[in-house]
């Protein structure tokens, strides 16, 4: 296990540096990050206007979304169509510390260009949190970090079967966007849909960490949710390592 | 003009027969088209059930709105992403411009219009389905429907001439690769301009004029077409190409090759 950090941590670092060149890319996956709970904003400011749970709500948003933006269809897929997974699955480690160390350090990136504006804005508009809410909404932030990449990473293990990745990410980016709350809050979703949405992952994905840290769910309702959170982080670890078994399985290439 | 649309209807051919070889993708992007298109209605319809009108717009005038918002995204998707999405990398970096320049037709052309993705126009097909749904209660006039046509066709051209321009970019600084950004700043021509605040509405109709992608076609085909608008639109659709082609040449000019 300690073999495994240390060699996510260089990667880590590696993909860090290697990042370093590219700030005015990460500026736009910022932006591209941002406008759609911006959007969101300007929709529901329009639809209650003057609620400052509203602009609290996006605002936290906004940071979740920069936090744990996820481009495993990007960084893994591509080596997939161009043969160049091979080198990885000929080291002696496993292929997603590749990845994961390059997913932190594009998140580490978009973190610092994206979360000073996105606070400085909330600020500018008027959102508002309660300290003990913000440090109630840490965990789920971490839980959404890991449930997002694991969603993500599973989509992008598609490659190995269809050549329309980006097609399937993007799919389950609508889903998340629709049930996790970027389009509306869970909360302005009808009755069946918001229980439906409060069972499925993709709320603790995006919306959790933000409605807990707007206070929208406190008390028990937060235990509950954080600990729904964790059973999908270990339903789709395994399922994740099954379909990579199964990818890695179906896998050919040729040449040198 | 008349080689460039043959030269334009070949590559549309063309493209559209390697498309039809994979069936199987036909039917996941007319699945992903009708899933894009339910989640915009779905958006609509929340919104609609906290409040009668948004921003002035009613259910059915968002319908149309959301309509011609898919049907440009479409369009652009169908002919504009397919050729110049990555351009800086692709064109620029890796050479392929080389290839447009030595061709006999004009590089803009090629480098903007030669290839397509036909399988997006199911997106702009529904898009269409979704504006005749929004006006089925109060069908607009043969003037309305002139009007929205124009302004329809005066989107597409900024569309083109935006993309164009950011891909001019590259000619200065190859690293830049702003399409990323184009497509973010894009989403936001769904909803109506009036929602956004003042700096940003101004943002969004006279520098990044994503108003005239959805907002003025869709009011005009709702409300009386005023000719002031139409006029504006067609200056500013005239006057974008011209900057987009200008720019091109310039960069051109700049232009040394990656290969060789």
């Amino acid at each position: 296990m300690r073999r495994i950090l240390r060699l996510t941590a260089l990667r880590v670092r590696r993909q860090f540096l290697d990042w370093s060149g590219a700030w005015w890319f990460t500026i736009t996956l910022v932006a591209n990050e941002s406008l759609g709970p911006l959007a969101g904003l300007f929709v529901w400011s329009a639809v209650f206007p003057g609620d400052p749970r509203v602009v609290s709500y996006f605002a936290a948003l906004i940071a979740v979304q920069i936090m744990t933006a996820s481009y495993e269809n990007h960084t893994f897929s591509e080596t997939v169509y161009q043969g160049t997974v091979s080198h990885e699955l000929l080291q002696p480690q496993p292929v997603v510390i590749g990845p994961m160390g390059e997913n932190l350090a594009i998140r580490l990136w978009m973190t610092l260009f994206g979360l000073p504006p996105a606070v400085l804005a909330g600020f500018l508009l008027g959102a508002t949190y309660r300290r003990a809410d913000l440090l109630l909404a840490l965990p789920a932030l971490a839980g959404a970090a890991v449930l997002r990449f694991l969603y993500t990473w599973i989509l992008a293990l598609t490659a190995f079967w269809t050549e329309r990745v980006h097609a399937v990410v993007t799919f389950g980016g609508m889903l998340v966007a629709l049930l996790g709350g970027a389009v509306a809050p869970v909360s302005l979703l009808p009755g069946p849909w918001r229980a439906v949405a409060q069972v499925l992952p993709f709320h603790a994905m995006l919306g959790l960490p933000a409605d807990i840290a707007t206070g929208a769910v406190t008390g028990p309702a937060a235990v509950a949710a954080l600990g729904r959170g964790l059973a999908w982080i270990v339903a789709f670890t395994v399922l994740a390592a099954v379909v990579w078994r199964a990818g890695a399985r179906r896998y050919t290439v040729v040449g040198a | 003009m008349r080689k460039l649309a043959r030269l334009f209807a070949t590559g549309f051919s063309m493209s559209l027969r390697r498309t039809l070889t994979y069936r199987t993708n036909l039917l996941f992007d007319v699945a992903l088209a009708v899933a894009g298109l339910l989640s915009s209605l779905a958006t609509v319809l929340l919104v609609f059930a906290r409040t009668d009108h948004l921003a002035g717009w009613t259910r059915p005038e968002t319908f149309v709105l959301v309509g011609t918002y898919q049907l440009l995204t479409g369009v652009k998707a169908a002919f504009l992403d397919p050729n110049l999405a990555w351009f800086p990398t692709r064109g620029i970096r890796e050479g392929t411009l080389d290839t447009y320049l030595l061709q006999p037709a004009p590089s803009l052309f090629l480098a903007s219009l030669a290839t397509a993705a036909p399988l997006a126009l199911v997106e702009a097909v529904l898009g269409l389905g979704v504006v005749g749904l929004g006006a089925y209660g109060h069908p607009p006039g043969p003037l309305g429907i002139a009007a929205w046509l124009l302004l329809v066709l005066a989107g597409a051209a900024v569309t083109w001439a935006l993309g164009v321009l950011l891909a001019c970019l590259a000619f200065w600084a190859p690293r830049l690769q702003l399409d990323v950004f184009y497509n973010a700043t894009w989403q936001l021509a769904r909803y109506p301009v009036g929602i956004y605040r003042r700096p940003l509405r101004l943002l969004l109709t006279y520098v990044i004029p994503l108003a005239l992608i959805a907002t003025t076609p869709a009011t005009a085909l709702l409300r009386e077409p005023q000719p002031a608008t139409l006029l504006t639109a067609t200056v500013a659709a005239a006057t974008a190409t011209a900057l987009a082609t200008a720019t091109w040449r310039l960069g051109l000019r700049r232009y040394t090759g990656a290969t060789s």
